[in-house]
């Protein structure tokens, strides 16, 4: 059979955009898998049992983070090619997809749930909490580059490489990259908790001179701030939920209120 | 169309969308409460013909609600809270709340009450979300038994159906709570004095920090991280609030530990 043309190739890219449509407890993303990479079975296998057997082949569970799968798709059809050349059997293309499925979550998750995420939501609260009108767009701006980059030239890279590809993963020194990206969002975290928790108190306007009161209402905000965060760490550490946390603070911010002590 | 149930319908279409984004297609974190919030108090606000003040509110709900969700991952079986359509629900009762008052407290209580809410409608989203993933693992099986009998088109229409079932499941959940939820929450905002919804104005400015917790949970990993943090705030607390002085400070530290580390 042929191979699969750039075009078919950029196809299934674009259709594992709809991978996790049909997300099931049973075969997790399997469905959403095979509705990809479908239009290059159909080019690999001719119809018949073969192309029966292929489908049925990726209808057994699948799960990996949504922007490298790509690059198991990619994997897998340059497998597809080789069967339907008669050069490796279907245990090979089994064994592989599940490996690199796998490493695939591993890397994935770590890198944009774990660390790209949170580093650029911190980027973009540091311009919302400045009412910036184009945070939402800085926002998808920044997150997309990555995603689209591994989503789009992931299956052409994985169809390339083959089983070649966690060698060239590894290029990228993605634990170096997420300890950097935690260290980002720590120093955008120390820049946001005394600039953007609002604490006033009555005493400062009745007990500092005015050439002071600015000065002296940031440092009680910063220092108020800190403990607050520090209290909310300590309970969320504890496992309390943060509705409960929202709700006792809720409570504590208007009994305070009610005493005189916040405005 | 009387204008609450066009806003109902306009808040179920925008839900629908951002919750597909958020567990079913595309993933461009347009359902990420930093984006939904403003997306939706925009086009909220462009209907009751106050597009500035809309998205003022988006940019007001949605870095909190961002910050309190924000370790809660989408990882293998575990469904987070849905807070794309927290994130759209908060907006929404708020804005459309707050919209028959024309004084400031009494909109600022309509808010907060709305952002509280949806913390709590979010949890209820997550369930619908499990709902749904149960629907898809029987037509996953219906799916099977079809490729086995060689009607390979199941796969195309089992896979569609799920990405119509999530739609659905958003677009009925967002209109059945903006069409019902409205009016209860005007009627308890009418019933606070002055005094009390002045309060609700304070808690709201303390809200950010059941996020900032969450995010410092996340990111702080041991002693040595927790002091530098703490140095951090002393020194911002001092610095100017200036937003070029944080990003400039996070550039800065991704270039000392990231790309210079690896270069060597």
């Amino acid at each position: 059979m042929r191979g699969l043309p750039r075009f078919m190739l950029a196809k299934i890219a674009f259709r594992s955009f709809f991978l996790q449509s049909s997300w099931n407890y049973r075969g997790m993303m399997n469905m959403g898998f095979l509705y990809a990479i479908a239009p290059g079975l159909d080019r690999l296998h001719e119809p018949g049992p073969a192309r029966e057997a292929a489908y049925l082949r990726h209808l057994e569970y699948f799960n990996t983070n949504p922007y490298f799968a790509s690059i198991v798709m990619g994997v897998t059809l340059a497998l597809e090619e080789r069967l339907s050349h008669g050069e490796i059997t279907e245990d090979i293309i089994h064994d592989t997809k599940e490996g690199l499925m796998t490493a695939c979550a591993a890397i994935g998750d770590g890198l944009f749930w774990d660390s790209w995420r949170p580093f650029v939501a911190a980027a973009a609260l540091t311009f919302a909490f400045g009412n910036y009108l184009m945070t939402p767009l800085i926002f998808l701006a920044l997150y997309n580059l990555p995603h689209l980059y591994f989503r789009f030239f992931g299956i052409f890279w994985g169809y390339r490489e083959g089983t070649h590809i966690i060698r060239s993963l590894r290029q990228f020194q993605f634990p170096q990259i997420r300890q950097s990206l935690r260290y980002g969002t720590l120093v955008l975290l120390a820049y946001l908790i005394p600039n953007h928790v609002n604490l006033h108190t009555p005493f400062l306007l009745t007990n500092l001179p005015l050439e002071y009161f600015y000065f002296g209402e940031k440092v009680v905000q910063g220092i108020g701030a800190l403990l607050l965060v520090a209290l909310g760490t300590i309970a969320y550490r504890a496992r309390i939920d943060v509705l409960l946390i929202s709700f006792l603070l809720m409570v504590c911010a208007l009994v305070l209120y009610h005493w005189g002590i916040l405005i | 169309m009387p204008e609450h149930l066009t806003a109902s319908l306009l808040i179920a279409l925008i839900g629908g969308i951002v919750d597909l984004d958020s567990t079913a297609t595309w993933q461009f974190m347009i359902s990420q409460p930093i984006v939904a919030a403003p997306l939706t108090g925009l086009f909220l606000g462009n209907m009751f013909g106050e597009a500035a003040a809309g998205l003022k509110l988006g940019l007001m709900v949605g870095p909190i609600l961002q910050l309190i969700w924000i370790e809660q991952l989408p990882l293998g079986m575990n469904v987070p809270p849905d807070a794309a359509l927290a994130s759209v629900l908060s907006v929404a009762l708020g804005f459309i709340a707050g919209h028959g008052y024309e004084s400031y407290s009494e909109r600022e209580v309509c808010y907060t009450v709305a952002l509280l809410l949806a913390v709590a409608l979010g949890l209820l989203g997550r369930s619908l979300d499990m709902f749904v993933r149960r629907l898809n693992t029987s037509i996953d099986a219906w799916v099977s038994q079809k490729v086995e009998d060689n009607q390979l088109w199941a796969i195309a229409f089992g896979h569609t159906m799920g990405g119509v079932f999530t739609f659905t499941k958003a677009f009925i959940f967002c209109f059945l709570v903006v069409w019902l939820g409205v009016e209860p929450l005007k009627y308890f905002t009418s019933t606070l004095s002055f005094k009390h919804a002045s309060g609700f104005i304070v808690v709201q400015g303390l809200l950010p920090v059941v996020g900032f917790s969450v995010l410092a949970s996340m990111c702080v990993k041991d002693r040595r991280e927790m002091r530098w943090l703490i140095g951090g705030i002393i020194v911002f607390t001092l610095l100017p609030a200036k937003i070029w002085l944080g990003i400039g400070a996070a550039i800065f530290v991704l270039y000392r530990y990231g790309w210079r580390r690896a270069a060597k």
